[in-house]
């Protein structure tokens, strides 16, 4: 395959970073053809490793100069595309910025560089009191700054918070190669709130490359609770009900049937097989009143049809029932070659609504669908099973998919709770947002990444162009 | 009230499209706009100079939907925070941020200063509570972010662009908020201090503490002298620490704090008693804009935001350009308030400029004016500090979203 671009940016690009920093390969370069939302694909033309702010710069100056695209990637976890290399272009891996800087206790913040595994920092904090809060699913893998790009949320951000509660300033190279830092480590920065703007904007306002996060004490106790139910409907309601009195736990998680199946295959924890659905409750806090916020949940559970609610044992029941819970969508491997996770929000009253409609809309479809959601902040993640060599199958799941977060969208809710539009779900966005409120986004971007350069193709849909009518794993050549 | 503002006329929609055209208008024929809510804030920034109208939001102040087992409300933008609150708890929840004069200050008010206060320590800021937002630009066009769920991130997030945007990108018509259940109950719990370096110590062990306070003050100066028994040798200053939650959490950190302080070796701890905690809540809450009654006349009162550890010399430097200041600090968040008793305006360009920013950025922050009577010393370096690689990016957006910089012109940091 010959190169997109000329072999003389290749040769910029080693100068800047060495020879070991640049792949250009093609058998290399297909490992990043995609991220976790596997249905396109896009080699970039080089992918470059860099390690320093600086470097970073000075690779986007090199792309401007030639007029490339380029866009950032931490792990790839990304279930949006937001890692997809539109158009090919220049992939600045940020994998090797991977120091923690900095841990302030006194001052409760830490800096850190965005290739940082989000895991990484919760272990370097063991034994301190504290600890980084967003633990998305992915947190063993995915990056600080990839949580930044896409605002991660997980479990525990039901009581804690999402990423962007959590940064308090980022230092970025801009679209223009320059370098600026936004905020502090203090709080209340001058002007205007740069930092909860660029946090989620999906990496096409800025990269990222130096991250200040809040951190967060750890709880002095936690109960964790499983409530077992018959049917997904009391398990719903019960949900709806234990918000609507006005507990929030620290998480509150549903696990249908058939994602159970696939969890216990893979973990033998010893779920009951026969259960319609299992809620996965967590209260942490102060020790004082923890006893009584678990009883009253067991009465709530109890009382909207819960067959059994159990509390875990110990901390290592708890651990590997977490452990279960955030491997489920690897355990998925067991279920279907392929899947695709959808992200949908509703309020939380209308959690039984939305459940009842996905299984409606599974069955007019065809499609197997199993769940495993934030049913706390009533962020569904409804998993559509398919078999990726089936054109049919593809199509199917594509418009189960859709018409799962037209229903969300019908409700009062969102498209996306935590993965990001990226570029799989553009064309809701005109079902989301008006003519002026997406061109105020477009101007947005336009401030930053006036030439598109940045992440282009993602987020916002372009005129005349509106969302994608696959049929199959595009693979497309780098245009 | 608004005789602060350059402006030949006020308009006073009472819709959101009567807005949307008001504002078209003014962009059509080029006239700034002056966006005012209640009006509490109108000393905040720099003095107004473009001539210009009043929009203001006090017409538009509908509960458009609160659906309370969601734990979310959509209001207009002219709501007043204490009909929020009076609203909120019919379903015994509440929105954790403390806002002077609440019965006049209007929620897009606060949205647009980013103003909180006390609790921000242990129930966060305006900006984590903002989760819908709707607006119209500097050319008259509407537009929204966010939605009306708790996590949501479809799109940019104008949310936070907004939230502290001080209505120079947008007026803005309507909010939805998450709310959160309102606790049981609160308490205040007390220690006075004689040495600033035990301040330090006893704010560094309450951040290791097994207490999760609400919030954590110290207070200091003239304004605070009637708030608690006087003592001999006088105080230097005093701890406050806000405590909130159900009843049995909140008398277990009551008990705990007082054992953790004794522990320490501090000989006088007290439990504010209800009445006196609320009215102290109150004082907390009013000082800033020196609403409180016991406030006197401030010629410069300013917000340094720092990191937490540098709170305490930053107050000693504060007393040492003036031993008359008077002086509230968020200290866990790193926020101090200070409103000064002798402030002259020579001394802005070498007490507030040459020493106070120096200071706050140090310690990796700034400093802002927060309202000052000597309006002709307030240069922009003076009100909101120095210039940096952000400001490029901020004044970017600015453009875009306000091309003829008709938005509250002026007055912000561009």
């Amino acid at each position: 395959m010959s190169l997109a671009i000329p072999l003389q940016v290749v040769d910029e690009l080693a100068e800047l970073l060495g020879r070991t920093a640049v792949l250009s390969a093609h058998s290399d370069l297909v490992v990043f053809e995609c991220d976790g939302f596997v249905i396109e694909k896009t080699c970039p033309d080089v992918v470059v490793f860099p390690t320093t702010t600086e470097q970073v710069a000075g690779v986007v100056r090199i792309c401007n100069r030639y007029g490339l695209t380029f866009v950032p990637r931490g792990a790839g976890t990304s279930l949006a595309g937001g890692c997809l290399p539109v158009g090919g272009g220049v992939m600045i891996a940020l994998t090797r910025m991977r120091q923690i800087l900095e841990i302030n206790l006194r001052d409760r913040y830490a800096v850190v560089q965005p290739g940082v595994v989000n895991i990484w920092l919760t272990n370097a904090l063991k034994g301190t009191g504290y600890h980084y809060a967003p633990d998305p699913s992915s947190q063993g893998a995915c990056t600080i700054g990839g949580n930044v790009a896409t605002n991660s949320g997980g479990p525990h951000t039901l009581k804690y918070g999402v990423t962007v509660n959590h940064t308090l300033a980022i230092e970025a190279v801009m679209a223009d190669g320059s370098i600026a830092q936004f905020g502090g480590p203090t709080e209340d920065p001058v002007g205007l709130d740069l930092v909860g703007t660029l946090v989620g904007s999906e990496g096409t306002l800025a990269i990222v490359t130096k991250i200040w996060t809040r951190l967060t004490p750890d709880p002095q106790g936690v109960r964790t609770l499983l409530a077992i139910f018959d049917s997904v409907d009391d398990a719903t309601g019960a949900i709806s009900e234990i918000i609507g009195v006005g507990i929030v736990p620290a998480a509150l998680e549903m696990m249908d049937q058939g994602i159970l199946v696939a969890i216990e295959a893979a973990s033998h924890f010893g779920f009951p097989l026969d259960a319609a659905a299992i809620l996965l409750i967590e209260v942490d806090g102060l020790e004082a009143g923890l006893d009584r916020q678990r009883d009253q949940i067991t009465q709530i559970c109890t009382q909207a049809g819960a067959r059994e609610v159990r509390q875990a044992r110990d901390a290592k029941e708890r651990q590997k029932l977490w452990k279960c819970r955030k491997t489920a969508f690897a355990a998925v491997g067991r279920l279907s070659s392929s899947y695709c996770t959808q992200d949908g929000v509703v309020p939380r009253t209308k959690l039984p609504h939305i459940q009842r409609r996905i299984t409606e809309i599974g069955a007019k479809y065809g499609v197997r669908i199993v769940n495993v959601f934030h049913a706390g902040d009533g962020n569904i993640h409804p998993v559509l099973l398919f078999d990726e060599r089936n054109p049919q199958e593809i199509a199917n799941v594509l418009a189960a998919g859709g018409e799962i977060l037209e229903e969300c969208i019908a409700i009062g809710g969102s498209v996306t709770g935590e993965h990001g539009i990226g570029v799989e779900k553009i064309s809701l966005m005109t079902k989301l947002f008006t003519p002026t409120d997406l061109d105020a986004m477009r101007r947005l971007r336009q401030a930053f990444n006036p030439d598109d350069r940045l992440s282009p193709g993602k987020m916002l849909p372009t005129a005349g162009a509106c969302g994608l009518e696959q049929r199959h794993p595009g693979r497309r050549a780098a245009l | 009230m608004i005789d602060a503002l350059p402006i030949s006329e006020t308009l006073s929609p009472t819709t959101q499209d009567e807005l949307v055209v008001a504002v078209a208008e003014a962009c059509r024929t080029r006239t700034a706009i002056y966006p005012v809510g209640g009006g509490t804030s109108l000393d905040y920034g720099l003095p107004a100079k473009a001539p210009g109208l009043a929009l203001s939001l006090a017409g538009l102040k509908r509960v458009i939907d609160f659906p309370a087992r969601d734990l979310t409300v959509t209001v207009e933008a002219g709501i007043t925070l204490a009909e929020l609150d009076a609203l909120l708890a019919t379903e015994g929840q509440w929105l954790p941020i403390e806002v002077p004069q609440a019965g006049r200050a209007t929620l897009g008010g606060v949205v647009a200063t980013a103003w909180c206060g006390p609790r921000r320590y242990g129930w966060g800021q305006v900006r984590d509570y903002v989760i819908g937002i709707s607006a119209v630009d500097g050319r008259g066009l509407p537009f929204k972010g966010g939605g009306r769920v708790v996590k949501n991130v479809a799109g940019y997030d104008f949310c936070k662009l907004l939230t502290g945007s001080l209505g120079t990108l947008g007026v803005i018509a309507q909010i939805t908020l998450r709310t959160k259940p309102r606790p049981a109950q609160s308490a205040i719990v007390a220690c006075r201090f004689h040495d600033w370096a035990v301040a330090e110590k006893r704010l560094a062990d309450l951040v290791a503490s097994a207490i999760r306070p609400a919030a954590i003050e110290i207070v200091t100066g003239p304004a605070w002298n009637d708030l608690l028994p006087p003592t001999t040798p006088a105080a230097a200053g005093w701890l406050l620490v806000g405590l909130d939650g159900s009843d049995e959490q909140v008398s277990w950190m009551i008990d705990q704090l007082h054992a953790e302080w004794r522990a320490a070796g501090v000989t006088k701890s007290e439990t504010i008693e209800p009445a006196g905690a609320a009215a102290l809540w109150s004082r907390l809450t009013e000082f800033s804009a020196g609403a409180d009654p016991a406030s006197t006349p401030c010629p410069l009162a300013v917000k340094a935001s720092l990191r937490p550890s540098a709170v305490v010399e930053f107050v000693r430097l504060v007393l040492e350009i003036d031993p008359a200041a008077s002086v509230q600090a968020h200290a866990g968040s790193g926020v101090v308030v200070v409103r000064f008793a002798d402030f002259p305006a020579a001394a802005v360009s070498r007490g507030l400029i040459g020493r106070l920013q120096p200071a706050a950025a140090a310690s990796g922050g700034r400093l802002v004016v927060l309202s000052s009577t000597h309006t002709s010393e307030l240069t922009r370096q003076a009100v909101w500090g120095g210039v940096t690689a952000a400001d490029t990016w901020m004044r970017k957006v600015k453009t875009q979203f306000d091309p003829e910089n008709l938005l509250n012109p002026g007055r912000f940091v561009y």
